[in-house]
């Protein structure tokens, strides 16, 4: 199923993400095939905070592996900046849902990873990691090594990193998805001060529904077996947010109304 | 009391318990030296070897051929362990007799080397560094294959290049397994140089402990074992040393056992 996804209020800014006709096949190990995504039409507006949401299987990380170069699609193209997409991107950052910093390079070494592997060692990278650090409150920990900190603390250097080379775009994959509750929460509402400060378009995957209604300025609804778009819903609540958002009448029916994309009796389906 | 005690004084204790039993059984029930020396006996054996000077040309030469086999092999595996590693023809031609010949006990063909390369240093040094070229080799191909996925992929959602990845990612996940294979060679050294010395040598601790066991001076055959024990024991600490300063990022339980 397609689904034009065009918003009325965001037609003076152009598209830093388009998505056609995306499909992407898998074979498995027995010899079907699955369909990973099928028919998926997306455009993300420069600076605009996209959640997908969806269950396990709906191929929303096929989705963000295919923006960021890891995987190649079976049919339709994916563009960034008016390029198609072919292999990793110096603009585009990725966040994955494990921080996987390396054992062996202390927190600033691993921010400046992205620049040493383009060759850029230059005391300005140096001094960037080091902003960075400081906008998620880690100026400290820039000697430490990833063992010696949380999975809070790991995931925010995981994000530092990302930012490195100031890329346009941010992609997260469930990037809060192993951190407890409350780590979650804070995170949530620091990410989105540091996106604001760092003006990124990003795309946020996630399989909570209120974490991507707290976040996004729109939200995709995404459904397996094909992995498809469902639904995409605006959110019109003003920013800045903050944990006292989760409280407005016109988030809880926001998360009701994407309940019930996925068939669900919006009360049983709470947990969701 | 004992939960309060260091961990090395324990062990130091039960020592102490051990040859205080075994001294006291020697003499309770009048066992023959030439059957088990007591621990005085093999002290006094360990101090006049010292005293003589009668250690030392062999120790000195067991000491070569441990470490500089231990070297040899250590080199050959990693370089033969890398580039299995990485070149995938290697892989499918070259592992398979690799394997196979690693079946052949190299004990068994000690003999053989002798013959080759004769009853002086190089022969023991080339038993030594094949028993420790397979533990290492096999741990290099391991660890450069131990590499975390979730890694690799942000390496290359980064642009890392092949080379940047192999020296970025590859080679410092490879150290923790190559670290452990460097620990079993390094016990297997010790096993290779004086296994070598036994079939055919001149001087060599274990040469010395052949030439004791004629003259049924067991407990000289017991006090050359301890030096053999302390070669073993410092080039395996050394080994754990170094892994614990390089690998400083793996804390394993193991770290504790022998430290």
């Amino acid at each position: 199923m397609a689904v034009e996804t065009s918003n009325p209020g965001e037609v003076h800014k152009r598209a830093m993400i388009d998505v056609r006709a995306l499909e992407k096949r898998f074979a498995t190990r027995s010899g079907e095939e699955v369909l990973a995504l099928a028919g998926v039409n997306l455009s993300v507006a420069e600076g605009e905070f996209l959640s997908v949401v969806g269950p396990s299987g709906c191929g929303k990380t096929t989705l963000l592996r295919i923006l960021a170069g890891l995987d190649t699609p079976t049919g339709g193209q994916a563009m960034i900046d008016d390029q198609l997409v072919k292999g990793s991107r110096d603009d585009v950052g990725i966040v994955f849902q494990a921080a996987t910093l390396l054992p062996w390079y202390t927190v600033l070494e691993n921010v400046l990873l992205p620049a040493g592997l383009k060759g850029d060692v230059s005391t300005a990278a140096t001094a960037r990691a080091r902003d960075l650090l400081k906008l998620v409150d880690l100026a400290d920990f820039g000697r430490k090594y990833p063992f010696e900190l949380s999975g809070g603390m790991q995931q925010r250097v995981a994000i530092c990193r990302a930012l490195m080379r100031n890329p346009k775009i941010l992609l997260m994959d469930e990037p809060f998805g192993a951190l407890d509750a409350m780590t979650r929460e804070t995170m949530n509402v620091e990410l989105m001060r540091w996106c604001s400060e760092e003006k990124k378009t990003v795309v946020f995957i996630t399989h909570s529904i209120p974490e991507a209604v707290l976040l996004g300025d729109r939200v995709v609804v995404m459904s397996p077996r094909p992995g498809r778009i469902s639904r995409v819903l605006d959110v019109d609540i003003a920013r800045p947010r903050g944990l006292k958002t989760m409280a407005l009448p016109q988030f809880g029916a926001l998360c009701d109304e994407i309940r019930t994309v996925f068939g669900a009796d919006p009360v049983r389906a709470r947990d969701l | 009391m004992l939960p309060r005690m260091s961990r090395t004084l324990q062990s130091v204790l039960l020592l102490v318990a051990v040859l205080a039993v075994w001294e006291g059984a020697c003499r309770l029930f009048s066992i023959s030296p030439f059957v088990m020396p007591m621990p005085s006996a093999i002290a006094g054996r360990f101090v006049s070897l010292i005293a003589t000077g009668e250690i030392w040309p062999h120790f000195v030469a067991t000491l070569t051929s441990i470490l500089t086999g231990f070297g040899f092999g250590a080199l050959a595996g990693l370089i033969c362990g890398s580039l299995i590693a990485t070149i995938p023809v290697l892989d499918r031609l070259v592992y398979p007799y690799l394997v196979a010949l690693q079946t052949v006990p190299k004990i068994a063909i000690a003999p053989l080397f002798v013959l080759w390369f004769g009853y002086g240093l190089a022969s023991k040094i080339v038993i030594t560094a094949l028993l420790c070229f397979f533990p290492i080799m096999v741990s290099v191909i391991a660890g450069f294959r131990s590499v975390d996925m979730n890694q690799l992929e942000m390496m290359r959602a980064f642009g890392a290049t092949r080379m940047q990845i192999l020296r970025r990612l590859r080679i410092p996940s490879a150290l923790v397994l190559i670290f452990a294979g460097l620990e079993i060679a390094s016990v297997l050294a010790v096993i290779g140089a004086v296994v070598g010395e036994f079939v055919g040598a001149q001087v060599g601790l274990g040469y010395l402990i052949t030439s004791l066991n004629f003259n049924l001076d067991v407990a000289g055959m017991f006090a050359v074992l301890v030096f053999l024990a302390a070669i073993g024991l410092t080039l395996h600490g050394l080994v754990r040393f170094a892994r614990s300063r390089l690998v400083f990022w793996v804390r394993s339980e193991a770290d504790d056992v022998l430290v």
